[in-house]
């Protein structure tokens, strides 16, 4: 069923990761939440890009000392929960008068613990689906896809990414050649000695890239007119002002709040149709394109069903889905479960990843 | 094709213009090559060609340049390169992508073309360069000379019907360089495309080239035969001197053509024997001894079981393919690596020390290392304030190492940037800031990249001077020639094992693929340089 | 010098998103109680993707006057060393060195490239150590602030006090740096936070400064003091090499170098076929000529 190994098209992994991301940020059960890890390490396991390191596990990780993090300070300064189970109580630090808003210590309640946990869980289910979106399509393959007026923005990313690896092995190789002369490179003054012949061996690479890129053609497939630039900022200063003006509204609920949301979105559309008007890239080129086939759309649809169920279910009040803290198992909602396993179907009906040759 | 009309260029904040009306025409189809000493101009007369010089580094160019009917001043470099296509001398610097298929789509990608055109075109020319087994591999993962064909390659997709190389092959070992210039010979000969090269190591290049272009000082000469061009060029290849020499008209530019011409010089040279001079010193007591050493790089042992043994006052030449360790087995001795199994000890007065567990200061008074990339040892902004830190470094007395530095280089001006200076420049530079610690052992890591004859010429006047005094000299290369001219033993390393060790005569005569040009002329007979040859004439006559 | 123009919509788009990113990290200071309480855990995700999306704006903005391939390379070189420094401090958690080098290149080649090399540095950091996660636009748009101030400081190139001003200026940006990266990480406490250290919606902006500054003393205080020393102590010592660097580079560049072309050929009275000999130095016997 699966054609030959190739990637597919990283928006379609992208936007799938954003889907469940949403459907984590809409509830805080904690077996929900838990399970959409659960989904995001299997997908990744089986489909992750093999050409990059992984970087799930860092983000799980992150998401884990979140975790701890608002634990701890549960426990030390208290919460706004009122539980009735008690665990345990930790002697009160009293605190001078310009400090009373503070609370140090105290009875510390598993509700309160509890509430703790599910609220960090689920901004450690966001990171985890950020995450394997990053493993599975690595960030790097977007740059592809930048709009025209990005182009030249994109190729300065592409021109870092290729020259950080050789500034760390050269300077490696200045660092050796520290101790030719006597030196072993140890102490901030030394950074200074390997700083410069480093940049200075990538400015004159650098250089050479340019005369190199000029010399091959660079620019001639994108093109721009002074007045699609002129619309372009125009466009872009209105949309920025629209979004200004909008959040402003959101935020402020009193003075005319039912404006803002309205406000926020025309500005974004109106800032993104900047990013879309200013440069005009030649169509034809791209031989490399990824094809965006019925395993991305169907991805793309594994991605928002659990998206849209949860935030349906959120607007609703389904049972379950934001759990009281009591001390007992929260209830669990059948119908946000399979959702949820419905995103972990792409682990098997999506090609598998090109292996790097080596 | 290509027409200069009294060109004069000018860079903006120079005082003399680096191109003097030049007027030249070279026709389609040609394999023309450019000679001249180093700062003669050369690099600014291919970078006209494409138009580079001046939209892409400033200053005025007076007159004309027409490629193809397009003159560079009415089109920007960008616009000439379906045209004119520029390979420059490193190619890792110019890759833009990862694999190698991309790297020649990549050109072809930035210019529009369509995918249907852009996939043709990238199969056609993988089978022109034999790049076809390699297509997927990472860049990183291939040989100098497979990159450099690569970045040929990627210029060459996009279809122009001239090429412009700057030093294709001075960084490949001379197998590599012969690849890279089969395939500019095919391309010429089978597609009619034009060709203007580049070269220090005439050797190499010479006998592919169909005109010669000689520069200096920013003048050139005509288009002129190579033959013609090298009976009086000041700067020819050791086949040509002998040629001089033996007074061989017209001169003979292969091998071939010169061991026909050489049954005379032979039996002239019969009854002579080359003098000695070169002294590979195995009666002293070693200086540098290697016993049973593995070293691991990453893991993988690059060294294995090696043993050899160096003598003072000799200057003895590490030679072998890229890759078969010649770099790991400097950076043994020099203490940066440390040996896995055996030993490798440096003699220190009357005791044996090992140079990697010394430390820095004492280990660089034993052992000094000019790298690959001599630029990496250098970090001041003038030649003057690097030779005052070499003087610290060393803790030696201030003027030391400009000193030196006089000595090898005949005078630099002290207030240029190092980098501004050329490469032989470069070179000598940090071979005095080494040398300001009067080390016994002296090693150097390949330092002909990018020298021409005359500095490669000061190099080895210096290399000799040193061994007189008792240093021990190493010099990892793969230039014959210099090996031929200053080195007294020779030692071939292959997959990190010696394969052969022996006086030069003995080592270079009986190897095909290291023969110096003399030699190959006059085999069976063993002489190294002209300059031998020259003496035994002299002596003869 | 300047590399790269900030023309007036650039310069407004730029400082429209500023605005836009104090809200984004201030807003729980500002916003309504309705507003907390409904969209309260949102914000923080709303707020990162729409300045996801006005990060690009911005970028496209200052370039769209399209760079040439030799403002792309200088780029791309400061945007190599920021990502390389990223990577090698990447244990060093958060001591972000980086700033230095977005410093230097803001104060030698100009505000344009200041920002846009900022951002791109933070960007390359992501995309080679851990990944792109939701905190990234707010660090580039920040890190494109910090050099973009450096390439507004006053001073003339090369003078005694550069260096003190950029190490005055490293010291401040890194700490107010890490003010607002965790001013942006404080809501995710949530509405009811740890009493004392989330902010309570409704009440006055003072007691929720309060709150904060609790919150801020206890959580990284600790990085952003030795975030700017560092940065401020790589300045001092790494500073004036760095700088004479960066300014050889844009001199060997030859931004905005003249471009001429004399056409008035053939005055010379050299006929056709006549061309200069090249000097022929004296014959030497060798090759090697010593």
């Amino acid at each position: 069923m699966s054609a030959r190994e190739r990637l597919q098209h990283p928006a379609a992994w992208w936007l799938w990761g954003l889907g469940l991301a949403t459907a984590a940020s809409r509830t805080t059960n904690p077996m929900v939440l838990l399970l959409i890890i659960g989904v995001c390490i299997l997908v990744v396991s089986e489909r992750r890009d093999p050409s990059a390191p992984n970087p799930l596990m860092a983000f799980v990780v992150i998401g884990a000392m979140v975790v701890m993090f608002r634990l701890v300070l549960t426990v030390i300064l208290g919460n706004g929960i009122r539980g009735e189970t008690v665990l345990f109580t930790l002697p009160r630090i009293p605190l001078p008068e310009w400090a009373s808003f503070l609370r140090i210590g105290g009875r510390v309640s598993l509700e309160s613990l509890l509430y703790a946990l599910y609220d960090a869980l689920r901004l450690a289910a966001i990171l985890a689906c950020i995450g394997a979106a990053n493993a599975l399509a690595s960030p790097r393959r977007l740059l592809r896809y930048l709009p025209a007026t990005l182009y030249d923005v994109g190729t300065a990313i592409v021109v870092g990414l290729t020259f950080a690896p050789q500034l760390l092995s050269d300077a490696r190789a200045v660092r050796s050649a520290r101790a030719l002369r006597g030196h072993d490179g140890r102490g901030i003054r030394e950074l200074a000695r390997l700083a410069v012949p480093v940049l200075e061996a990538a400015f004159a690479r650098s250089l050479g890239l340019a005369a190199s890129m000029e010399s091959r053609g660079y620019g001639r497939a994108v093109r721009t007119t002074p007045r699609g630039r002129r619309t372009a900022s125009v466009l872009a200063v209105i949309g920025t002002l629209g979004v200004l003006a909008g959040l402003y509204g959101l935020l402020d609920s009193s003075v005319g709040g039912v404006l803002g949301l309205p406000l926020l979105v025309i500005g974004v559309v109106v800032a993104g149709a900047s990013l879309a008007i200013g440069a005009s890239r030649d169509g034809r080129s791209g031989h490399r394109r990824d094809p965006w086939t019925w395993t991305e759309t169907l991805t793309v649809i594994c991605g928002a069903v659990p998206g849209g169920v949860l935030v349906v279910a959120s607007a609703q009040g389904w049972t379950g889905v934001v759990p009281l803290p009591r001390a007992e198992p929260p209830p669990l909602p059948v119908l946000t479960v399979v959702a949820v396993l419905v995103a972990a179907l792409p682990a098997w009906f999506t090609p598998r990843p090109r292996r790097a040759l080596a | 094709m290509i027409v200069f009309d009294h060109v004069t260029v000018r860079y903006a904040d120079a005082d003399e213009p680096s191109l003097r009306d030049v007027t030249l025409e070279i026709p389609e189809g040609e394999l023309v090559l450019v000679v001249g000493p180093t700062g003669s101009g050369k690099s600014t007369l291919l970078r006209t060609i494409n138009g580079l010089v001046p939209h892409f580094s400033g200053g005025t160019l007076t007159g004309r340049v027409i490629v193809d009917d397009h003159s560079t001043a009415d089109h920007r470099p960008r616009d000439l390169a379906t045209v004119v296509g520029l390979v420059e001398q490193n190619p890792v610097s110019t890759f833009v992508t990862d694999v190698v298929e991309d790297e020649i789509a990549y050109g072809m990608e930035t210019m529009g073309l369509d995918p249907t055109t852009i996939r043709r075109r990238v199969e056609e020319t993988l089978d022109l360069f034999g790049l076809t087994p390699l297509r997927t591999r990472p860049l990183g993962a291939l040989s100098g000379g497979q990159q450099q064909r690569v970045a040929i390659a990627s210029v060459f997709a996009a279809g122009p019907q001239i090429l412009v190389l700057d030093e294709p092959t001075s960084a490949l070992d001379p197998v590599a360089a012969e690849e890279v210039l089969a395939s500019l010979h095919r391309i010429v000969h089978d597609l009619g495309v034009t060709v203007v090269l580049a070269e220090h190591r005439l050797e190499r290049v010479v006998h592919h080239a169909d005109r010669v272009i000689l520069i200096d000082g920013g003048r050139t000469s005509a288009l002129l035969d190579p033959a013609e061009a090298m009976a009086d060029s000041p700067i020819h290849p050791p086949l040509v001197a002998l040629s001089r020499l033996a007074r061989w008209t017209p001169t003979p530019l292969s091998i071939r053509d010169a061991r026909r011409r050489a049954g005379a010089l032979r039996e002239r040279l019969a009854a002579a024997k080359p003098t000695a001079g070169r002294d590979d010193g195995t009666s002293q007591r070693p200086s540098v001894l290697f016993e049973g050493a593995q070293v691991l790089r990453a893991g993988r042992p690059v060294i294995d079981d090696l043993s050899l043994s160096l003598f003072p006052g000799t200057v003895t030449a590490l030679m072998g393919r890229n890759g078969a360790g010649k770099s790991t087995l400097l950076g043994t001795v020099a203490g940066q690596l440390t040996p896995e199994a055996g030993s490798v000890r440096v003699a220190d007065g009357p005791t044996w020390a090992q140079p990697a567990s010394l430390p820095a200061r004492r280990r660089v008074a034993l052992v000094g290392l000019v790298p690959q990339q001599p630029e990496l040892l250098l970090y001041s902004d003038s030649v003057a304030a690097e030779c005052a830190a070499a003087d610290q470094d060393f803790d030696v007395a201030s003027g030391t190492a400009a000193a030196i530095l006089d000595g090898i280089s005949g005078g630099l001006d002290p207030t240029r940037h190092p980098r501004d200076l050329s490469e032989g420049q470069r070179l000598e530079l940090a071979l005095s800031v080494i040398l300001a610690g009067s080390p016994t052992v002296l090693l150097l890591d390949e330092p002909t990249r990018g020298l021409d004859y005359g500095a490669k010429g000061r190099l080895a006047a210096t290399l000799r001077d040193l061994a007189s005094r008792g240093t021990t000299v190493l010099l990892a290369t793969h230039d014959v020639e210099l090996a031929a001219e200053v080195a007294d033993r020779v030692v071939i390393l292959a997959d990190g094992e010696v394969v052969a060790d022996g006086p030069v005569r003995q080592v270079l005569a009986s190897s095909p693929a290291f023969a110096p040009q003399v030699t190959k002329v006059l085999r069976p007979q063993t002489w190294l340089t002209v300059d031998e040859v020259a003496a035994a004439l002299g002596r003869s006559a | 010098m300047t590399v790269i123009p900030v023309r007036w919509p650039a310069a407004a788009a730029i400082g429209l998103v500023a605005a836009i990113g104090a809200l984004a990290f201030l807003w729980p200071f500002v916003a309504s109680a309705e507003f907390v309480t409904n969209h309260g855990n949102d914000a923080p995700w709303l707020f990162a993707g729409i300045l996801a999306l006005l990060t690009l704006v911005c970028l496209a903005e200052v370039t769209s006057g399209r760079l040439d391939a030799k403002t792309i390379a200088v780029l791309g070189v400061t945007a190599a060393a920021g990502g390389a420094m990223r990577v090698l401090s990447a244990g060093t958690a958060g001591l972000e060195p980086m700033f230095f080098i977005i410093i230097v290149a803001g104060r030698v080649l100009g505000p344009g490239v200041g920002f846009v090399g900022g951002a791109l540095a933070l960007l390359t950091g992501a995309l080679l150590t851990g990944g792109v996660g939701p905190w990234l636009p707010f660090q580039m748009i920040c890190a494109g602030a910090i050099g973009l101030g450096a390439g507004l400081l006053p001073g003339r190139p090369g003078a005694r006090s550069e260096r003190w001003m950029l190490a005055g200026y490293a010291l401040t940006s890194g700490i107010i740096f890490g003010v607002f990266m965790n001013l942006w990480f404080w809501p995710f406490l949530g509405a009811n936070a740890p009493t004392g250290m989330g902010f309570v919606p409704g009440a006055t902006v003072a007691e929720n400064l309060g709150h904060y500054a609790v919150f801020y003393l206890a959580t990284s205080l600790a990085w952003d003091v030795p975030r700017g020393v560092l940065n401020a102590i790589l300045v001092t010592v790494a500073g004036p090499a760095l700088l004479r660097v960066f300014r050889r580079a844009a001199r060997r560049a030859a931004f905005g170098s003249q471009v001429a072309f004399d056409p008035s050929a053939g005055e010379r009275a050299s006929p056709a076929g006549e061309h200069h000999d090249v000097a022929v130095a004296a014959p030497d016997r060798g090759t090697l000529a010593r």
